[in-house]
């Protein structure tokens, strides 16, 4: 972390190490130079001292000559001294270039003293006319010694030229290397500064990009930002947010979904209620009358008329309870026994029914009345209509995890377009006289009940009968759908 | 596009760096080293060989032989003078040359007061040796150690005998000098007249001239109207040689004369070569310089005790028209 304060700090850091080198460079290059011409200039300056301290020498000998005291004695003594400071100085003024005239500056110097000391003894001695001699003499050898001191000079000139000349260029280098440095920095930080906003700038940038999917509604997008700084943080978080909001605004569908199922399942339930109960009015009192009936039937010697007159009367009972309520296999295929027993009376031998029942799969559960509408199904259009009438068959079966019902007929079978409008859950107007529940309906609550699309199947072709089978699963019907029809 | 950008601004990235690296190179290089003050032992003997001919094409092979010499001896020498024989300057160098307390002092002998004070009193005071070089002036008058160059008498005699060899023994000879009247010209006419005074029917005449060249032609014109039939002329001196021949060309031709002088100057050179001069004696300038100073250094090692005072002299010769050509 901390990543885009430390490059802002590595920024700093290069560019303040930069301008520290670049000072110390120049400092040390101006201290070198300085410290040069300090050096030669000090050469001068020497030279120049034994000049100057020969005049003294000179104006303090005549002084004396002409007032010998003992301040100008003294004076004297002091510029001799001086001289003989300069002298020695000069000793290290030596290069190869000037030995043998610094050897006879030297030597003249030692003349001019020399001399002096001579015109001091003479003077002392009251010779005043040698002593003016030597007076002269020595006035003579400080101006050789002026004149030697300017050809000195000139020699030092001609002997530094070079040295001169390569400081004059050298500057002029260092001015040459100035422009270099400025354009070669400039252009190194104008390349790392833009590497180094572009390192915040394009992160942000994707960020907001994405920011602007999620804003648009687009939740499948998957944020990536490739960098080491916080933003990449910033973004990896983003993208959590992004696929917490993306499950919850699925849940929310899901559950949307389902609640839009729950409400079907209920207004089709009402539907088959009102339209049984439409069907049916005043059942208690049916049954009872049916009942009566059944008795009176029994009694008078008819007992087949009693049976069928009691399987009505069940039949109608298990229609008005079972219908908002699972119902085992069991209890479906007594109930459908009941319905084939009243119209194999009604048909006698034009209705064949046959049977093949898996007695072990009989507990599985599956909503009520979901067989006799089928079976009914099959008894109008492949029994009824037809002279000789027709077979039905009806098979349970185990099928691994799940039971198969299968009820088949030998009618003149349905085209693929019903068959796909069946399926797709169609009404269909129905033809003739059925307990009043349609196909669809069964289509549809099988459905519902098992949370599953694949429960029906029907196979059939023009003259090649129909063949409706149901794959039930042996688990039974799925947890939520169990709460939905506890609340229907 | 990337990547062509990246290789861009690479490369303009190596150029500056290059060139940056390369100037401060230049910049902070520091071979400016300063002459060093050099520990070596100084040069035994400092020696000085002081002209009033600086420059002219005899001193200067004088003062080659001179250091060349000095060189091979580990001494070291400079050459210091005047030019053009300016006498002041000339004699200001002895004398810093004495108070600057060179070991030897090699110097263009002249036949003044002055000259022979500094190196009579004073150079003879600190001990300093002097040989004279080319041109001499006598022992006593400057107790110079030695001389070293020309015999100007027998250069003298040389030239006079090459005049009556081409003349005859009759003629007008007209001698040209200079007025300063030094040691070795007079060496010369002594040399001259030696030879001449043996043939009765010669007639010599004499003529002085300062060295500047209006008056030189002006002597010249002046001998020409005196003496109109002069068959042969003598530059004593060769710097007049130039204007004598010059004045000479200017009033009828130069080939019949008879015209000789003493050394080879910026003039008598060419001169020579033209015809103009009909004969020149040469000196041996390099060797005098050389000569000088190895004796100067043998004296001053106490190789060679005494030197010889009358001197050592070079060879001459005598240089002809007919043969330059």
């Amino acid at each position: 972390m901390n990543s885009i304060q430390r490059k802002i700090w590595t920024l700093t850091a290069v560019v303040l190490f930069i301008m520290a080198g670049i000072w110390f460079a120049l400092t040390s290059y101006n201290q070198k130079t300085q410290s040069q011409y300090n050096e030669i200039l000090q050469r001068y300056l020497r030279m120049n001292e034994v000049t100057g301290a020969s005049q003294q020498t000179v104006t303090a000998l005549n002084n004396y000559l002409l007032s010998p005291t003992d301040d100008n004695l003294n004076l004297l003594e002091r510029s001799k001294e001086k001289l003989r400071t300069a002298r020695v100085d000069v000793l290290d003024l030596r290069n190869s270039g000037n030995e043998f005239a610094l050897t006879n500056y030297m030597n003249l110097i030692d003349s001019l003293l020399e001399t002096t000391d001579r015109s001091l003894l003479f003077q002392s001695e009251k010779e005043s006319e040698d002593s003016a001699k030597a007076f002269s003499e020595a006035n003579r050898i400080s101006k050789y010694i002026s004149e030697m001191t300017l050809t000195l000079l000139d020699t030092e000139l001609r002997t530094y030229d070079r040295f001169y000349r390569s400081i004059i260029e050298q500057s002029a280098e260092l001015k040459r290397l100035g422009i270099w440095l400025l354009l070669l920095i400039t252009f190194l930080l104008l390349n790392f500064a833009y590497a180094f906003s572009l390192s915040i700038t394009k992160p942000v940038q994707k960020l907001t990009q994405s920011a602007r999917e999620l804003s648009r509604g687009r939740f499948d997008l998957e944020i990536e930002v490739k960098s080491n700084d916080e933003i990449s943080f910033l973004a990896k978080t983003f993208d959590r947010m992004r696929i917490n909001v993306n499950n919850l605004i699925s849940e929310i569908q899901q559950k949307a979904q389902l609640e839009n199922e729950l409400q079907q399942s209920k207004l089709l339930l009402q539907e088959s209620q009102l339209r049984s109960l439409q069907s049916q009015i005043n059942p208690h009192f049916l049954f009872n009358t049916l009942d009566m009936l059944s008795k009176k039937a029994y009694l008078e010697g008819s007992e087949e008329t009693s049976d069928l007159l009691a399987n009505v009367a069940g039949l109608l009972r298990y229609n008005l309870k079972r219908l908002d309520r699972p119902v085992t296999l069991y209890e479906e295929v007594k109930v459908l026994g009941q319905y084939i027993e009243i119209q194999e009376n009604r048909f006698a031998e034009r209705l064949r029914f046959r049977t093949d029942i898996d007695e072990s799969c009989l507990y599985v559960q599956l909503p009520g009345l979901t067989l006799q509408p089928i079976i009914e199904n099959a008894v109008i259009h492949a029994v009824e209509p037809r002279e000789d009438g027709g077979t039905i068959r009806f098979a349970v079966a185990d099928d691994g995890d799940r039971v198969e019902i299968g009820i088949e007929d030998d009618g003149p079978g349905m085209d693929e377009e019903k068959i796909r409008s069946i399926l797709e859950e169609h009404p269909v107007k129905s033809e003739g006289h059925s307990t009043g529940i349609g196909f669809a309906n069964v289509v549809r609550r099988l459905r519902l009940f098992y949370g599953l699309e694949d429960v029906i199947f029907i196979e059939s072709g023009p003259g090649g009968g129909t063949k409706v089978r149901l794959k039930i699963p042996k688990a039974g019907r799925i947890a939520k759908d169990d709460q939905a029809s506890d609340r229907g | 596009m990337r990547k062509l950008a990246i290789l861009a601004i690479g490369i303009v990235c190596t150029v500056l760096f290059y060139f940056t690296i390369v100037s401060a190179n230049k910049a902070f290089r520091s071979d400016w080293q300063l002459p060093r003050a050099t520990g070596q032992e100084q040069a035994k003997y400092r020696l000085v060989l002081i002209t009033r001919e600086l420059e002219t094409p005899f001193w200067v092979q004088v003062s080659g032989g001179a250091e060349e010499e000095a060189r091979k001896r580990g001494a070291s020498i400079e050459v210091w003078g005047s030019y053009g024989k300016n006498q002041e300057d000339f004699l200001k160098k002895i004398e810093i040359a004495i108070d600057a307390k060179v070991d030897g002092i090699i110097v263009q002998g002249l036949d003044t007061a002055e000259f022979k004070n500094l190196t009579k009193l004073k150079a003879a005071f600190y001990g300093i040796p002097v040989i004279t070089v080319a041109n001499d002036v006598p022992m006593a008058d400057s107790l110079r150690r030695t001389y070293v160059g020309s015999d100007q008498y027998s250069a003298g005699r040389m030239i006079a005998e090459q005049l009556v060899s081409d003349m005859g023994p009759a003629g007008k000879v007209i001698l040209m000098g200079d007025s300063l009247r030094e040691y070795y010209q007079q060496q010369r006419l002594n040399g001259i007249y030696d030879v001449l005074n043996g043939y009765p029917d010669i007639l010599v005449k004499y003529a002085e001239t300062p060295e500047a060249k209006e008056q030189a032609i002006a002597a010249t014109r002046d001998q020409l109207n005196g003496l109109p039939d002069a068959n042969a002329f003598v530059a004593v001196n060769a710097n007049i040689a130039g204007a004598m021949v010059q004045e000479i060309g200017r009033r009828s031709r130069v080939e019949p004369y008879h015209i000789y002088s003493f050394d080879d100057s910026h003039e008598t050179g060419p001169l020579l070569l033209q015809g103009k001069l009909d004969g020149l004696i040469e000196q041996d300038p390099q060797e005098m310089g050389r000569l000088s100073v190895e004796l100067m250094i043998k004296w001053l090692s106490g190789e060679t005790v005494p030197l010889r005072t009358e001197g050592y002299l070079t060879d001459i010769r005598m240089a002809k028209a007919a043969n330059a050509r």
